[in-house]
């Protein structure tokens, strides 16, 4: 650059900057630089499994035109790492590059990885250079997937992406050795590597997906070769998560293939389930259902739609229910979630949903996390905020109950009583108004209700707030201070605001705070209800909800009924219909008579359990849909096989309103069909003649109807293309939401004040709170992820935290069995001690896997008032001890057990600090190689 | 009122009819391909009768062992030159050009029947003739691109020599 040997990767472009890439002199140092390169880089591309064409290492030589290496190859004195189920690492062909590295420390941030070049012969080393397996690696993949070459790589690719990879070791060894012996170059390798790498394109194929383990959407291409999954490779085009995943995301596809997938729809015949054939399983639905309808009348059947399902599948299912069944009683599992967000969300902006991207997530100033667990259930989200903290000065506060790892690392963690986070919230607001630091111009200009609203905080002041949340005025003061000195806030927050009585309430006052402080409608600003499956955003925005029509056009407006009546040529229902929570009552009343449910557990995920199930044996008729024998399913009348997200088309939303396309990898295993499929052969059989013969015809359908989507359409959202609701005619995406108006017809935000709802106690013989929630490295309760044996291996069990103050009171070691009794149920699961969690405060993780240890056994049926989400973090249990001594729920391997070394990138300059480095501008000089010259002389 | 139930009767696959099912998949397959299944058939039949398919099945049941042995072979140094010796003889013959080669061969070619016919007749000149040959032109022209093809050979060695210092 400018005469000068600088490194590219090192040095910004600058304009009128004057760049050489090929002169003699540069061409040298290349040669030089790579030629250190592959002293430490065995080349035997032709049989190893990352010769794919996209092999960093190999493309390199190539494009340099080695020919032979200057300096001999020498092996490193460490054996390879196989100790991690999932992936390995192999030290001599590690070239040191210290991208896995810098993956970890500073894009994941989980400060697992660092280069030791202190050591004679330098390596990657995990923690304190312990296996792999047993380290702090969360098994993200991250560092796989930016190795250069294999170095590190996903066991499932080991002797299986190759021609002649299988090929055992004591034939390899000797043919490598012939190889490097005869050396003709490497040019005449890299031809017959590349012919081999061609020959591979025609069996390993690549599909692009979108993960369905969270909210957040990361998108990838799944590497099939027939129906093994060869391994999961992140592509630096994918919109939300660039080269990002979490340990689910790459390794946990194991289900797909599982032997205990339904293949064929099971009748109730009996005491038992009977495989039977399409034909007999769909002619007995419709009959029933045909036959209900006529006896009790549309509405005693209820419409259980998946979070997990495409937003085409949920638009067909409501059309199902609304034009053929004549009901509006659908509704998705966002009712176990964030349907209260959503409602804090239409009161007061008007659009229930993230207000932005995560790009403004990662780009704000302030960001405040109340209730949620980033790090664990939208772990790809979160670690864009971990980045931003630790390199770019974000600032971070997180209010929990639990120490979880973002709380670990806030610059202000506080811990306010359980359910009280409305007093907190509106005490800082009140604080904030009363110091005159509201946004005054923009609550001029944009808010109504303003007066209204700021009378009402009255009742908020600091004593008040310190009585009721035990948190100290200076806190809820330096809180203040916090929002005030930024420039831009985000608030996220999740399941521990939501699931309590006063859900709705508290998502409202967050957005209040929002609003005061003027953070709605700038980059890096605005509030972020956090989804928590793959498609919960999208099953609502397509209408699978009791009182809206897809895009949230509501039931109840003649106008929004009149465009579908016309579309579809039918009469629709005027009322709004049944939640889930009002269909159990319903069954539980004897008004519903039937259900039918498509990828939804409800017998594990609502709350209080014992009296859904109960409610479940009450129904005359039940279809479930899935991909398992799900426990909903073993209460059935049907069972269809689903077929998952990997065997078949569609879009998802995620939580940042970003619809992207999956595509079809595998066709259904056995006889399983797309959830498409089955509703329209039922819809068919009870006189609808559809015929939608792939689902980008179905989100046509969708996007002439509903407002928010009239510009969506397949051919926009080709491969890794995305669009963000609303989204114009034109196609126009809208990423950051109210930058000129907010939701309403004014365009104006409201005010609403809300009040605070004591939470549920269940009295004083309950006397532990007991929280509860997701885990890292499962799906919900499992029921996907304990099918890949890698993931069961390193987390088997599900767990009880316990602090260690309440250990000690009551004798309780890792690994002892208790029995939580609360007044709905009991739970018999082994403990963890942890200062995770404080005094008397539980927590349970959902992956259960016997029935015992399914928390919604204790849970009970108390609700948000406004949305019927249950108040799952509303508990109080009794704890005793069953027995004191036994297997620890979790295993030494747990990364939860390792130890972190947190640095900045790599440390390259240790490297460069060391005795023998040389630098490459001291070996090669301009106008040629310094070596030559010398020799030359002679 | 539905009770709860696990118990899932599977219809249990019948061998006898998924045998038949195979049966007349491939008895349709080989129908729809009777011409080149014949003639395979046919290739195989001989190839049997030859032995070849026994070797070949003794070789791929022993493929482990085998190539251990072929590689032990190969991985001897006798073997690197061959191999190499082979490498460098190809690239040599990849960087001739073919009109030069042609000229060179077609010479080759003149001379070999000369050089027979002088055997065959067994004529011995003496040395004066011989030295009168040297006005003959076409012995100058031969022996003028003899001297320039040492010259390249003279060229190419001090050229390696030069190269392997470095």
């Amino acid at each position: 650059m400018n005469g000068e040997l600088v490194r590219a990767c090192a040095t910004k472009a600058q304009p009128g900057m004057k760049v050489d890439t090929k002169s003699q002199y540069v061409r040298d140092a290349q040669y030089e630089a790579f030629s250190r390169i592959l002293k430490n880089h065995e080349l035997y591309c032709t049989v190893c499994d990352n010769n794919n064409g996209n092999c960093v290492v190999h493309n390199t030589a190539e494009h340099l035109e080695i020919e032979h290496q200057k300096y001999e190859f020498r092996p490193k004195p460490y054996p390879p790492d196989q100790s991690h189920p999932m992936y390995r690492y192999e030290p001599d062909q590690c070239i040191l590059c210290g991208r896995c590295v810098e993956a970890c420390q500073d894009l994941q941030v989980n400060e697992t990885l660092t280069i030791d070049w202190n050591r004679e012969v330098p390596r990657v080393i995990w923690d304190n250079d312990v296996p792999i397996n047993e380290s702090s690696c969360v098994s993200c993949g991250h560092c796989v997937t930016v190795c250069p070459c294999n170095a590190l790589m996903e066991k499932s690719m080991l002797g299986e992406a190759g021609f002649l990879t299988a090929i055992p070791p004591k034939v390899l060894e000797p043919m490598i050795d012939i190889t490097k012996e005869i050396e003709p170059g490497y040019k005449q390798i890299f031809a017959i590597s590349e012919i081999e790498a061609s020959m591979r394109k025609t069996r390993i194929k690549r599909t692009k997906t979108v993960c369905t383990y969270c909210g957040v959407g990361c998108s990838f291409e799944v590497w099939t070769k027939d129906r093994k999954i060869l391994k999961i490779e992140p592509v630096a085009e994918a919109p939300v998560n660039g080269i990002s995943t979490c340990v689910k995301g790459k390794f946990g596809w194991d289900f797909v293939n599982s032997e205990e997938r339904l293949t064929k729809p099971l009748i109730r015949k009996g005491e038992e389930f009977v495989e039977s054939t399409w034909e007999e399983a769909l002619t007995l639905i419709a009959s029933k259902l045909k036959e209900m309808k006529e006896k009790y009348g549309p509405n005693a059947m209820g419409y259980i739609a998946s979070s997990k399902c495409s937003n085409e599948e949920n638009f067909l299912f409501q059309k199902f229910v609304r034009a053929i069944m004549g009901t509006n009683n659908v509704d998705n599992c966002s009712r176990y979630c964030q349907s209260p967000a959503t409602a804090g969300l239409l009161r007061t902006v008007g659009i229930g949903g993230d207000s932005g991207t995560i790009e403004d997530i990662q780009s704000s100033d302030l960001i405040v996390v109340i209730g949620a667990n980033p790090a664990e259930s939208h772990p790809v989200l979160s670690t864009r905020i971990k980045r931003a903290h630790k390199l770019h000065g974000q600032k971070l506060i997180v209010a929990d109950l639990r120490k979880h790892e973002l709380a670990e690392r806030a610059n202000l963690q506080i811990h306010p009583k359980p359910g009280s986070d409305l007093i907190w919230l509106s005490a800082v607001t009140k604080y904030i108004v009363d110091q005159g630091w509201e946004d005054k111009e923009f609550l001029n200009k944009r808010v109504a209700g303003v007066e209204e609203y700021i009378q009402k905080l009255d009742k908020f002041t600091l004593e008040y707030a310190e009585e009721t949340t035990g948190l100290s005025k200076d806190t809820i003061i330096q809180i203040a201070n916090m929002i005030h000195d930024a420039k831009s806030v985000c608030m996220l927050w999740a399941m521990g605001v939501t699931q309590h009585k006063g859900g709705t309430d508290t998502s409202t006052a967050i957005s209040n705070l929002l609003l005061i402080t003027g953070n709605y409608g700038r980059p890096g600003t605005g509030a972020y209800p956090l989804r928590g499956h793959n498609n919960v955003q999208g099953a609502c925005d397509f209408g699978t909800m009791p009182a809206w029509m897809p895009g949230y056009e509501p039931v109840q407006d003649p106008k929004v009924r009149e465009k579908y009546e016309n579309a579809w040529g039918v009469k629709l229902p005027e009322e709004p219909g049944l939640d889930n929570h009002q269909m159990v009552e319903g069954i539980d009343k004897g008004k519903l008579k039937g259900l039918y449910l498509f990828g939804e557990d409800m017998a594990i995920v609502d709350s209080n359990i014992n009296h859904v199930e109960s409610a479940f044996e009450k129904l005359e008729f039940f279809v479930v849909q899935d991909v398992f024998f799900s426990k909903t399913a073993r209460f059935a009348d049907v069972v269809l096989p689903a077929a998952p997200s990997l065997e078949k088309d569609g879009t998802f939303t995620n939580t940042e309103r970003r619809i992207q396309r999956f595509y079809k990898v595998f066709e259904p295993m056995g006889d399983a069909k797309p959830d498409w499929e089955i509703f329209q052969e039922i819809a068919n059989r009870l006189g609808a003649n559809w015929n939608y013969k792939h689902p980008s015809e179905i989100m046509a359908e969708a996007a002439s109807l509903a407002t928010i989507f009239a510009g969506v359409s397949y051919d926009r959202l080709e491969q890794w293309n995305t669009q963000l609701w609303p989204v114009a005619k034109d196609g126009t995406s809208t990423p950051l939401l109210f930058t000129d108006r907010f939701g309403f017809p004014d365009g104006k935000a409201r005010l609403v004040p809300v009040d605070w709802t004591q939470p549920f106690r269940p009295g004083e013989d309950y006397d532990i709170h007991l929280n509860n929630g997701r885990l890292l490295e499962h799906f919900h309760e499992g029921n996907l992820t304990y099918r890949s044996k890698a993931i069961a291996s390193k987390t088997p069990n599900p767990w009880l935290e316990v602090s260690p103050e309440l250990a000690e009171e009551r004798n309780i070691k890792d690994g002892s069995l208790v029995r939580l009794t609360s007044p709905y149920g009991v739970v018999e699961v082994r403990a963890l001690v942890t200062d995770r969690v404080e005094g008397k405060e539980l927590y349970l993780t959902m992956n259960n896997r016997e029935d015992i240890e399914a928390v919604n056994l204790l849970t009970s049926s108390y609700h948000d008032d406004i949305t019927h989400t249950p108040n799952y973090k509303e508990m109080d249990v009794r704890l005793e001890i069953l027995e004191e001594e036994g297997e620890p729920p979790l295993p030494d391997t747990n990364h939860r057990f390792g130890n972190r070394i947190p640095q900045i990138s790599v440390r390259v300059e240790d490297k460069w600090k060391r005795q023998d480095y040389t630098p490459i501008s001291e070996i090669v000089e301009q106008g040629g190689a310094k070596y030559g010259e010398g020799n030359q002389a002679n | 009122m539905a009770k709860a139930i696990r118990q899932i009767k599977k219809e249990v696959p019948n061998p006898v009819e998924e045998k038949a099912e195979a049966i007349s998949a491939i008895v349709d397959a080989l129908a729809e391909n009777r011409d080149a299944i014949v003639k395979t058939l046919n290739i195989v039949k001989q190839l049997n009768e030859i032995g070849i398919l026994d070797a070949v099945n003794a070789l791929l049941e022993k493929r482990t062992e085998v190539s251990v042995i072929a590689l032990q072979q190969v991985n001897q140094p006798a073997m690197y030159n061959t191999v190499k010796n082979a490498f460098n003889a190809f690239k040599f013959f990849g960087s001739l050009q073919p009109e030069k080669l042609q000229t060179i061969m077609s010479g080759v070619d003149r001379s070999l029947e000369r050089f027979t016919d002088a055997v065959e007749s067994g004529e011995e000149q003496s040395l004066w003739k011989l030295g009168r040959s040297m006005t003959n032109p076409e012995i100058r022209t031969s022996l003028t691109s003899m001297l320039q093809f040492l010259r390249g050979m003279g060229e190419a060695f001090s050229e390696d020599q030069q190269q392997q210092l470095h």
